[in-house]
């Protein structure tokens, strides 16, 4: 196998990798701007110089030629390599910052170039606290400026688009943004304008940065050149947590970080999965972390009333019993997880009742083939996998009107407001619902209201539309303090330590909810169906066991970038 | 450039221009677009074609407004980002309305040396304008600009972007004036090469057979 030597020690290499993306893969940190491993490489920020050489080889022989000492005669290039664009050869010998002094040196005055027109904007940038050219500056770059002169100005606060704001100032050229618009979304809205020292990326006149994936330029952009209008000045970085999730906009699942702060999400951020997402994340799901602060419940309530999580499970328990098994409509629901479909299919096994049937959320045309889909749900596949399959609309209003259905459970949806049923039919039926929201539109005919925690709240499995199950971690606390959700908790820096800002300090913001897989066995107890289950952790085994859509879909194998399960039947 | 270094403020385009140009003006003839495709037909791809087709643009329509970028972008089929990328990048492309004539009057080192400011100062006088305008007639802009490559001869001018009017001095610029306010182009004159200059008698440029007799500098062996 080919060998390359980097800073003295011997590393195997195989196909034809460039320098840069080789020493990431091995854990040589090198700085650098511009290149970014989805993307062409222009090597324009010129920040990850490396020295290069290669074995000199005696003409006459074709033999490398030694030293007295034996060792091959290294002939390193006069200039120094970007080694983003290095390709690696057998033999070849590289100096990084750690044994060249030359390469550190080049760093360095690379920065100093970079920094010369920077801004002092640090204090005011959304970007500061994981800026790549704020954290590079303080490991390679040089104490201080030389220049003292004043600075170019550019525009700033310029929108361009209806999510994305430019700072011309901060950008440092990288063309990492037009890349990806180049390159990755295509909407080509991007480019470099003018020329020296006053060149910066806009759209040209006339032009709207509206690419429904707009906002992943804020994430690639190494500088606060490119914010978010909609998180701008919300929070600073390092008094937020983040919790490694997956976003449930649609049915996709790309993954994702919940950035939270005082237990209010306030941003989602793109986090890489090569079997999901890459890199990139849509708009949509950027912005859909409202509903997970507004609108959300204050406890259980019987009939419209505060009742007390015992006496609300009692209750519903109580409807279960009072009306025969089959006449009992459970309703799954496409928006919880595996976990908590699976303990409702358990229940109405259970009780009697028919299989559990979901609304579905579908949208035809809003997909993208890409990262939207039309189902604007996230586990639409996790429940046919269940054997839940969707409602026949006909089908159950038929039954409604005859009499059939004695009561209706259901899980994290809202029937009225998908239409299956007017709030007038349900009017005179027992109905048990796990909301999410109060503006839930089936509340007020509810009689028994059980607040589910989101996905946010949770842990649990969602299977998204190519067969994928990957888990969520809770990101923000809820006011039941339940262990397993605290010990799947991801303790950021500032939970550790205790600031004012951590996840536990807000009891305002703390939702009076409980995830599904903790309200279902406790009705199912008190309906005299115990199901012992410690946690979703072992519920998720059980079904990774038994059920073979499942199969190997254990927490552990799951991780955080999630498990292929083998395709079964139709796809949805 | 002067100015830049003292206020160096970069403008923000005008995003959203009123149009300088009608739709039933927005359109190339069918010689224009043959002669565009010919121009695609000399790269790979058709980005290849952008500045020269830009230029043509140019040429049609006196400047190029944001519609002028988009339309040629359009012809071409490659991104209006793009051209308009390129448009910009370069100071040849006239993005703004510009007199008739463009004269381009270098300061950069070698004119600053040999008068090139006074060259500018006087066009400015002459023409009642400063650096950057346009005089009301609309027929001169006066641009100060960095170096045209053309020092052996300076101080000099280009008109247009097109023709160098070399050894500047006022009574040669009075005269390039009223032969432009006449619609006289001034000749093209080339420089002759090094090598070329045994033919030529000695003399360094075709437009001055009577000067004195250039000494070339001794060459440098490695070029031997």
């Amino acid at each position: 196998m080919p060998k390359v030597t980097i800073d003295h020690q011997v590393y195997e290499f195989e196909g034809r990798p460039k320098a840069l993306q080789f020493c990431l893969d091995h854990g040589i940190e090198l700085p650098h701007f511009c290149y970014h491993p989805a993307m062409s490489i222009p090597a324009n920020c010129r920040e990850c110089l490396i020295e290069v050489g290669m074995p000199a080889i005696d003409r006459e022989t074709r033999q490398p030629k030694l030293d007295k000492d034996g060792n091959p005669v290294i002939r390193f290039m006069p200039k120094l390599m970007t080694s983003c664009s290095q390709d690696l050869a057998d033999g070849m010998v590289i100096r990084t910052h750690r044994t060249s002094e030359k390469v550190a040196r080049a760093q360095q005055d690379t920065l100093e170039f970079l920094l010369i027109n920077h801004p002092l904007d640090c204090p005011i940038c959304d970007q500061a606290g994981h800026c790549p050219l704020q954290i590079q500056a303080y490991k390679y770059g040089p104490e201080g400026s030389r220049f003292e002169f004043r600075k170019v100005r550019k525009p700033k606060h310029i929108k361009l688009g209806p999510r994305v704001m430019l700072d011309g100032e901060r950008c440092i050229n990288c063309t990492r943004c037009v890349r990806f618009t180049d390159e990755i979304s295509k909407s080509r809205q991007l480019t470099i304008i003018e020329r020296g020292v006053r060149n910066y990326p806009i759209t040209p006149p006339g032009v709207t940065f509206d690419d429904p994936y707009s906002m992943n330029v804020i994430d690639i952009c190494p500088v606060g050149a490119l914010t978010s209008i909609d998180f701008r000045f919300k929070a600073r970085i390092w008094e937020m947590s983040s919790a490694p999730s997956i976003t449930t906009t649609n049915a996709k699942g790309s993954n994702c970080h919940y950035w939270v702060k005082d237990n209010l999400v306030l941003r989602i951020t793109a986090r890489p999965n090569a079997a999901v997402n890459d890199y990139w994340l849509p708009d949509e799901d950027r912005l859909d972390y409202h509903r997970f602060n507004e609108n959300r419940p204050d406890g259980p309530r019987i009939d419209g009333r505060p009742a007390t999580w015992d006496e609300a499970y009692a209750r519903a328990a109580e409807v279960l019993r009072s009306v025969p098994g089959e006449g009992i409509l459970f309703l799954g629901s496409a928006h919880a997880t595996v976990e908590d479909n699976y303990l409702l299919t358990k229940l109405a096994k259970a009780l009697g009742a028919d299989v559990p049937r979901y609304i579905p959320h579908v949208e035809p045309g809003h997909g993208d083939g890409w990262l939207r889909t039309d189902d604007r749900t996230p586990n639409a596949e996790g429940c046919r996998r269940l054997g839940i399959e969707p409602v026949d609309e006909a089908m159950i209003r038929a039954k409604m009107e005859a009499g059939e259905i004695k009561a209706v459970y259901a899980l994290e949806d809202d029937p009225v407001a998908a239409g299956l049923f007017s709030a007038e039919a349900l009017a005179n039926v027992p109905v048990i619902l796990h909301p999410y929201h109060t503006t839930n539109e089936t509340l007020p005919v509810t009689d028994v209201a059980l607040p589910a925690a989101m996905v946010v709240e949770t842990v649990g499995t969602y299977v998204n539309c190519d067969g994928h199950a990957q888990r969520v971690r809770p990101a923000k606390a809820i006011r039941d303090v339940n262990r397993t959700l605290v010990l799947e908790m991801d303790k950021g820096r500032p939970d550790k330590h205790g600031t004012p800002f951590d996840r536990w300090h807000h009891e305002d913001h703390q939702v009076n909810c409980r995830p599904s897989w903790v309200s279902l066995p406790a009705v199912a107890q008190k309906a005299g169906h115990p199901m012992p289950y410690k946690g979703p952790k072992y519920i998720m085994a059980e079904l990774a066991r038994t059920d073979p859509a499942f199969s190997g879909a254990t927490y552990e194998a799951m991780g955080l970038s999630g498990v292929r399960l083998e395709s079964v039947g139709e796809a949805v | 450039m002067a100015d830049f270094i003292k206020h160096p403020e970069v403008p923000l385009p005008d995003l959203d221009p009123a149009p300088s140009f009608s739709e039933e003006e927005l359109v190339f003839t069918e010689e224009e677009r043959a002669q565009i495709a010919e121009y695609v037909r000399r790269y790979p791809t058709a980005d290849g074609a952008v500045m020269r087709a830009l230029w043509l643009a140019q040429e049609k329509f006196g400047f190029l407004p944001p519609e002028v970028i988009r339309l040629v972008a359009e012809t071409l089929g490659i991104p209006y980002a793009q051209a308009y990328g390129v448009a910009t990048f370069y100071t040849q492309y006239y993005k703004q309305k510009k007199g008739r004539y463009v004269l381009d009057v270098c300061t950069s080192f070698s004119c600053q040396l040999c008068g090139g400011y006074d060259m500018l100062h006087y066009l400015e006088e002459q023409l009642g304008i400063q650096k950057g305008e346009t005089t009301e007639d609309g027929l001169f802009t006066l641009q100060e600009v960095e170096c045209l490559g053309a020092c052996g001869s300076a101080p000099m001018l280009q008109v247009t972007n097109g023709p160098y009017v070399f050894n500047l001095t006022p009574e040669k610029l009075d005269a390039l004036l009223e032969d432009l306010r006449a619609g006289k182009m001034p000749a093209f004159t080339s420089v002759t090469l090094p090598q070329d200059e045994d033919e030529m008698g000695g003399n360094r440029r075709s437009d001055a057979p009577q000067s004195a007799v250039y000494e070339t500098p001794p060459v440098a062996r490695t070029l031997e």
